[in-house]
C-alpha cells in the first residue's frame, strides 16, 4: 500500500496577530507549526502501516523552510517527504493549490489512499481536500472519525455528522479527510528524531511536474482576499445598582429606550 | 464557637483533609491590622494559627483551637527590584499571593502598580513580558507565596533551581510580642551558633542554635534549619510558621530560558531507570559510559505500578483519554525537563542521552520527547495524571471506610542511597501485600510512596510502615520531610529523625522568640503544656 499524507505549515499559535496597515497575520517571532489536525492524518497513516504494511509520504507546498516541518513529519514515522516548492506556486487559493498538490501525488504515483486533515487551523476552509479529489479524478469521504477495515481495495470507515455517525465504504484508491476523533497523535521518539534529521526532504519545482502554468500560483486563483481584519467586540455591560425595584424600573427604562 | 464553623468551616480544614477547631478568624490586609490582633491575642494569651491559600499537606495551617489569621487577603504584588550588576530581579510580594498569579503576572507583565514606588516602576519599566520566572513548582499552583515560604516548599525543577529557601531575599516578621523582624540575606549571620538579631523597635533577641545536625540532602523541610554560622534568615523559610507571622517577602526570580524540552524515557526495568537517573544527574556509572553534557533542570519517576495504574484509568476513564498511550513493554519511566538558549544545544544532550540508553538496555524509541509547549504540556498531564489517579481511589476507598485517608510519603534520602531506600520500599510493600505506587521526585532521591489500602486494616499497617520507614530514613541519613513541612501530621515521624533532647532544643529556641506558645501550636512538636515538659 502507499499513503500519501498532505500537511500544511501553519503559524503556531492561538493568539494571531493582525497588521492594521496591510491586514495582513503577522507572522514575525510566531513559530511555524504542522497544522494540528494533519497531525491525526500523520498518525492515522502510520498506524495503517504497522496494521496493514504501508509506504506512508508526506506531501506539503510551501516556502523552502518547511522542509524543517517535514522533517518533524518523518519524526512522527512516515517514510518519505517531499515538498512542493517554486515561486509559481506562490499567492495559491485553495483550487490552485489542490491543482498544484495533485500534479505531485501524480509523480509520486501508484497510491492508494491520500489522508489530509479535515481543514487548516489559519484558513479553516476545508476545501483542498476534496477539490483534491476532484482534480484526482478519485472519491472521497470528509470528517473521518474511525477507519474499521481495509480489504481488497475496500475501506470502511466511519464518517462524523451534524446528527451522529455514517458508517461508509469507499473504493480505493481515495481520498479522506480526518478529524481530531480518530486517534490520539504520537510524540517523536529520540530514535525517529535521530532518523528525521538524517532523512533529505525532496524538494519540488514547476519544472519537475507535468503541470499547467496558468493554473498555478496567483494566475490560476480564482478567489483572492479583499481584506482580512479582526472583528471588533463592541459589546457593553451596565451594572444596575439599587433594590430590585429600582433596578427593574433601570431595566425597563433601558429595554424601553431601545425599542426592544 | 458554632457560629465560627457554620460561617466559616472551610477555615478549619487544610489539603490535608484534617479538621481543626477555633473561636475567631481575621482576614488583615495591612501589617498593622496583624501586629495588632497579635498583641490581642498575647494579652488574652489566645494561641493563633497562620493560614495562607490551605493547600498544605501536613495540616500546619489547621488550627488547633484560638484564632485564625488569614493571610488570603495580603495577596498582592507590592514591589520590584532590578540588580543590574548582577543581573538579579526580585518581587516583593505579601504572603497571600497565589504562586499561579506571580505566574500569570510575570508572563504577561500585568502586574497591579497603582501602590508601587518610584523604583518599583522603574525596574518594572525595563523588564519584558515573560523575560523572568519564579523557579519553585510545587504541582498545587494554587498555594500562597507564604505558604511556600512557610514549608520550604519546593517542586520538580527543584532539581535545577532549589527550593523555596534559595530564592528568598528577605522576610517581614511579626513576633509574638506585635514587634517587627526585618530579615535580608547576607546581613545577620550566626556565629558559632550564637545569634543576635534586632527588632525595628530595636529589641535585641540573643539566642544559641540547637545542637542536632541537619541532614545531607538536597531536599529537606524537617524540623528548624540549623547550621553553625547560617544565614539568620534561613531559620525562618521551613518554620511552619511557628515562630512569627510572615507579612512580606522578597523572591528572586531565573531568567526564563529560550527553549524548554521534555522527554519521558521508559526503560525495561526499574534498577536500569534508577541507573539512567544517576547518569542524569553526572554520576559515572559504568566505565564505558561517558559522562552525560545534558543538565535537566528536572528528573521525575513513574514506578512500574503507577504506568500498570494510568494504563488501567486510560482504559476506563475518559478524562485520562488525552494521555499518550503507554505500550505493555514499557516498565518504568523516567520524565526529565530540559532548558537551554536553543533547540540546537538541548538536541545534542539529547542525542547523547539515546546513546546512554542503549548502553544501559533501553530502547531510544521507547521515549516520547516533546520540544514545544504544546507537546510539553502532554507531558506535564502525564506527570500529574499519577497524584490525580492516586486521589481518584482514595476517595473510592473512602467510601467504603470514611477513617481511611490519603497515605504518601515526602521523605529523601543521600544520592549514594538511592537504590538502598527504593530496595527498602519495594521489599516492605510486597512483604505486606500492599498495594502502593511510587512516583515523584527522583533526581533528589525524594519518591511519593502512595499506599492504596483496600481497607482500614491495610490502612494501618502502611501508616505503620510509614513510621518505620521515617527511622530507616533517618538512620541512612535523610530526612523525613522534604517539601511538604512537619506540620501536625508529621511529628511522629520528626520524633524517628531527632532525639527527645534534640526536638527539646528546637522547642527552646522557639520559646526565645515565642515564649508563650502563641503561634500555630501542635506544629513541629506537640503542645507542651508545663514549662519544660515533654
Amino acid at each position: 500500500m502507499k499513503i500519501i499524507v498532505c500537511i500544511k505549515q501553519v503559524p503556531g499559535t492561538n493568539e494571531v496577530k493582525m497588521d492594521p496597515v496591510t491586514n495582513t497575520i503577522i507572522r514575525e517571532h510566531v513559530s511555524a507549526i504542522i497544522n494540528p489536525f494533519d497531525t491525526y492524518a500523520i498518525e492515522e497513516a502510520v498506524r495503517i502501516k504497522e496494521s496493514y504494511g504501508a509506504e506512508v509520504y508526506g506531501l506539503s507546498m510551501g516556502i523552502p523552510s518547511a522542509k524543517e516541518m517535514l522533517k518533524e513529519a518523518v519524526s512522527l514515522k512516515i517514510d518519505k517527504a517531499m515538498l512542493l516548492t517554486d515561486r509559481k506556486f506562490a499567492g495559491a487559493d485553495t483550487l490552485a493549490t489542490s491543482y498544484a498538490l495533485s500534479r505531485g501525488v501524480e509523480k509520486i504515483g501508484n497510491f492508494d489512499l491520500i489522508i489530509c486533515g479535515k481543514q487548516a487551523t489559519d484558513g479553516d476552509t476545508a476545501q483542498v481536500g476534496p477539490s483534491l479529489a476532484k482534480q484526482l479524478n478519485i472519491p472521497y469521504a470528509t470528517d473521518i472519525s474511525k477507519i474499521s477495515e481495509i480489504k481488497k481495495g475496500l475501506m470502511r470507515c466511519m464518517k462524523i455528522t451534524d446528527d451522529g455517525y455514517e458508517e461508509i465504504e469507499i473504493k480505493l484508491p481515495a481520498l479522506i479527510t480526518v478529524v481530531k476523533e480518530i486517534n490520539m497523535p504520537r510524540l517523536p521518539s529520540i530514535k525517529s528524531m535521530k532518523n528525521a534529521r538524517e532523512t533529505e526532504i525532496e524538494l519540488i519545482t514547476f519544472k519537475d511536474i507535468d503541470a499547467d502554468e496558468s493554473r498555478l500560483g496567483l494566475i490560476g486563483s480564482p478567489t483572492q482576499v479583499k481584506r482580512t481584519f479582526v472583528p471588533v467586540h463592541d459589546v457593553n455591560s451596565v451594572t444596575l445598582e439599587g433594590t430590585a425595584e429600582e433596578k427593574a424600573q433601570s431595566l425597563a427604562e433601558i429595554l424601553l429606550s431601545i425599542k426592544f | 464557637m458554632s457560629n465560627i464553623i457554620e460561617m466559616y468551616g472551610e477555615y478549619l480544614r487544610d489539603e490535608s483533609r484534617q479538621t481543626g477547631t477555633a473561636e475567631s478568624i481575621i482576614f488583615p490586609k495591612t501589617e498593622d491590622e496583624i501586629i495588632a490582633s497579635v498583641k490581642e491575642c498575647a494579652l488574652t494569651n489566645t494561641f493563633i494559627t497562620t493560614q495562607g491559600a490551605r493547600t498544605g499537606l501536613a495540616a500546619s495551617a489547621v488550627p488547633f483551637g484560638g484564632h485564625i489569621i488569614n493571610l488570603s487577603r495580603m495577596n498582592n504584588v507590592i514591589g520590584a527590584r532590578y540588580e543590574e550588576e548582577q543581573d538579579r530581579f526580585f518581587l516583593r510580594v505579601q504572603p497571600g499571593v497565589l504562586l499561579t498569579e506571580v505566574r500569570k503576572y510575570l508572563l504577561n507583565k500585568s502586574f497591579l502598580t497603582s501602590n508601587w514606588d518610584e523604583n518599583s516602576l522603574n525596574a518594572l519599566r525595563n523588564m519584558k513580558k515573560n523575560e523572568w520566572f519564579y523557579s519553585t513548582d510545587p504541582t498545587e499552583t494554587s498555594a500562597s507565596i507564604g505558604g511556600m515560604v512557610s514549608c520550604n516548599a519546593s517542586g520538580a525543577k527543584s532539581f535545577r533551581y532549589g527550593s523555596t529557601r534559595d530564592h528568598v531575599e528577605s522576610l517581614r516578621i511579626v513576633l509574638a510580642d506585635g514587634d517587627v523582624l526585618s530579615l535580608k540575606r547576607g546581613q545577620t549571620y550566626a556565629e558559632y551558633g550564637k545569634f543576635e538579631l534586632k527588632t525595628e523597635s530595636g529589641k535585641i533577641f540573643y539566642g544559641e542554635l540547637p545542637k542536632y545536625e541537619m541532614p545531607n540532602v538536597k531536599k529537606n523541610t524537617s524540623g528548624y534549619y540549623n547550621r553553625p554560622f547560617m544565614d539568620m534568615i534561613d531559620l525562618f523559610i521551613g518554620s511552619d510558621g511557628t515562630l512569627g507571622v510572615i507579612t512580606e517577602i522578597e523572591i528572586e526570580l531565573n531568567r526564563t530560558q529560550t527553549s524548554d524540552w521534555g522527554v519521558t524515557i521508559f526503560m525495561p526495568s526499574e534498577d536500569k531507570a534508577l541507573d539512567l537517573v544517576r547518569a542524569l544527574r553526572g554520576e559515572k556509572i559504568l566505565a564505558h559510559v561517558k559522562e552525560l553534557k545534558l543538565k535537566p533542570s528536572a528528573i521525575e519517576f513513574f514506578n512500574h505500578n503507577a504506568l500498570n495504574m494510568l494504563r488501567q484509568q486510560q482504559k476506563t476513564n475518559p478524562a485520562f483519554s488525552s494521555i499518550q498511550e503507554i505500550k505493555e513493554s514499557y516498565h518504568t519511566a523516567i520524565f526529565i525537563e530540559i532548558e537551554g538558549d536553543s533547540d540546537e544545544e538541548i538536541w545534542e544532550g539529547i542525542e547523547e542521552l539515546g546513546d546512554i540508553i542503549v548502553e544501559l538496555g533501553g530502547d531510544e524509541d521507547a521515549t516520547w520527547v516533546a520540544n514545544n509547549p504544546l507537546s510539553l504540556e502532554k507531558l506535564h498531564n502525564f506527570r500529574h495524571a499519577c497524584p490525580e489517579c492516586v486521589n481518584m481511589q482514595i476517595d473510592d476507598i473512602k467510601k467504603s471506610d470514611s477513617r481511611i485517608t490519603k497515605l504518601g510519603t515526602d521523605m529523601s534520602v543521600p544520592d549514594d542511597k538511592l537504590k538502598d531506600v527504593m530496595k527498602m520500599y519495594n521489599d516492605d510493600i510486597e512483604k505486606n501485600k500492599l498495594h502502593a505506587v511510587i512516583f515523584g521526585h527522583v533526581g533528589n532521591n525524594h519518591l511519593h510512596v502512595n499506599i492504596i489500602p483496600r481497607n482500614l486494616e491495610e490502612y494501618k499497617l502502611g501508616k505503620d510502615m510509614f513510621l518505620m520507614w521515617a527511622e530507616k530514613i533517618a538512620a541512612m541519613g535523610g530526612a523525613v520531610s522534604a517539601e511538604h513541612g512537619v506540620g501536625k501530621l508529621k511529628i511522629p515521624f520528626l520524633m524517628k529523625m531527632f532525639s527527645k533532647e534534640e526536638i527539646n532544643e528546637m522547642r527552646e529556641l522557639k520559646r526565645i522568640f515565642d515564649p508563650e506558645q502563641l503561634f500555630n501550636r501542635g506544629t513541629i512538636f506537640a503542645y507542651w503544656e508545663k514549662e519544660g515538659a515533654l
